[in-house]
């Protein structure tokens, strides 16, 4: 338990430091990374890929609910770019599959 | 028209124009409040992380792996690499900042989050506007964050069984919902689906949690190669 405890407080400061420096070294080194080209597109894409590698096992482990769920919400975002609109219809979509 | 823009009135047009935003950050805290009550986060813990890292992706990220800590490498490289695109972000603020010291830039860079940054390069567009309205925006929707936070944490007792009401897919449906809203053009599909192809073969076959990493990489690698390829074509 307070291994756990250690463990916990080790990766929140080390997350909090490097995201920190992520924030102010993009700022300060703007410059520089403006001019890298195929850098500049590797960050750009990084944000998209890395949620839907989040996000793609777990909706597929709901089956076709989750392949619904995922259609209603990227409708709702074309639709209304509301995100806590998108959140509530995938959330109700998969409560409905798993009460029924 | 003439606006004022001394640093209290920036400051205080920031809190106001990140108070819209404000109801979705605070549904989404009180989801990862949720969340982190059932998985045995301490409120300590919790106040912590929207102290010190208030970035909530990576915050669900940290609290989704809460279950085994003694795999430290893997969450933080998992929450940092989400968070990478905060480095975009700061790039994205040189002309905001081009006036200020590098005390100011210290200062207000740490309450830099997807929302506060989204207003500000919006408003930037059509106003003049100064790093503290970005700063008010972060002052803003850190309030609002912690409140949400706590407020999950301490009425999630209430709902007895929260898979039932698919709580634990909120955030599944935030990232997915956030991901389409990145979507820009054709070129896109070919590496966003190269990287969930990666990330679910790789959860199937290793687990863990690695999955996100290397489905991320490969799929922008992808994007690196169409996207150059495209630019030589022109």
């Amino acid at each position: 338990m307070y291994n756990n405890e250690i463990n916990a407080l080790i990766i929140i400061f080390l997350v909090a430091l490097g995201t920190y420096g992520l924030r102010l070294s993009g700022l300060l080194l703007s410059s520089k990374i403006a001019n890298e080209g195929k850098i500049r597109i590797f960050l750009d894409y990084l944000p998209p890929t890395l949620l839907l590698s989040f996000v793609t096992p777990a909706i597929l482990k709901e089956g076709i609910s989750g392949i619904i769920a995922m259609f209603l919400i990227a409708l709702c975002m074309y639709k209304t770019k509301n995100i806590f609109a998108s959140m509530i219809i995938g959330v109700v979509t998969i409560a409905i599959s798993r009460n029924f | 028209m003439t606006i004022d823009n001394t640093a209290l009135n920036n400051f205080i047009r920031g809190i106001k124009a990140n108070i819209p935003i404000g109801l979705s950050v605070f549904a989404y805290g009180a989801v990862l409040g949720m969340i982190c009550s059932q998985k045995g986060v301490e409120i300590y813990q919790l106040t912590l992380m929207n102290v010190f890292i208030f970035a909530g992706t990576s915050q669900f990220i940290i609290v989704d792996m809460w279950e085994d800590l003694s795999q430290i490498f893997p969450i933080v490289l998992a929450a940092l690499l989400i968070n990478l695109r905060y480095f975009l972000i700061g790039a994205s603020l040189n002309s905001l900042f081009k006036n200020s010291t590098i005390k100011e830039k210290i200062i207000y860079m740490h309450l830099v989050a997807d929302e506060n940054w989204a207003v500000t390069i919006e408003r930037n567009k059509h106003e003049i506007i100064t790093p503290l309205f970005l700063f008010g925006g972060g002052v803003c929707l850190f309030s609002i964050w912690s409140f949400g936070t706590y407020t999950g944490y301490l009425f999630t007792g209430f709902i007895s069984d929260p898979s039932l009401y698919a709580l634990d897919f909120a955030f599944i449906a935030i990232f997915t919902a956030l991901c389409f809203n990145l979507y820009q053009n054709k070129t896109n599909l070919i590496p966003w689906t190269f990287a969930a192809v990666v990330a679910y073969i790789c959860e199937y076959l290793f687990g863990g949690n690695l999955y996100i990493v290397l489905g991320a990489i490969s799929g922008s690698l992808v994007g690196v190669l169409l996207e150059k390829k495209k630019y030589v074509q022109q």
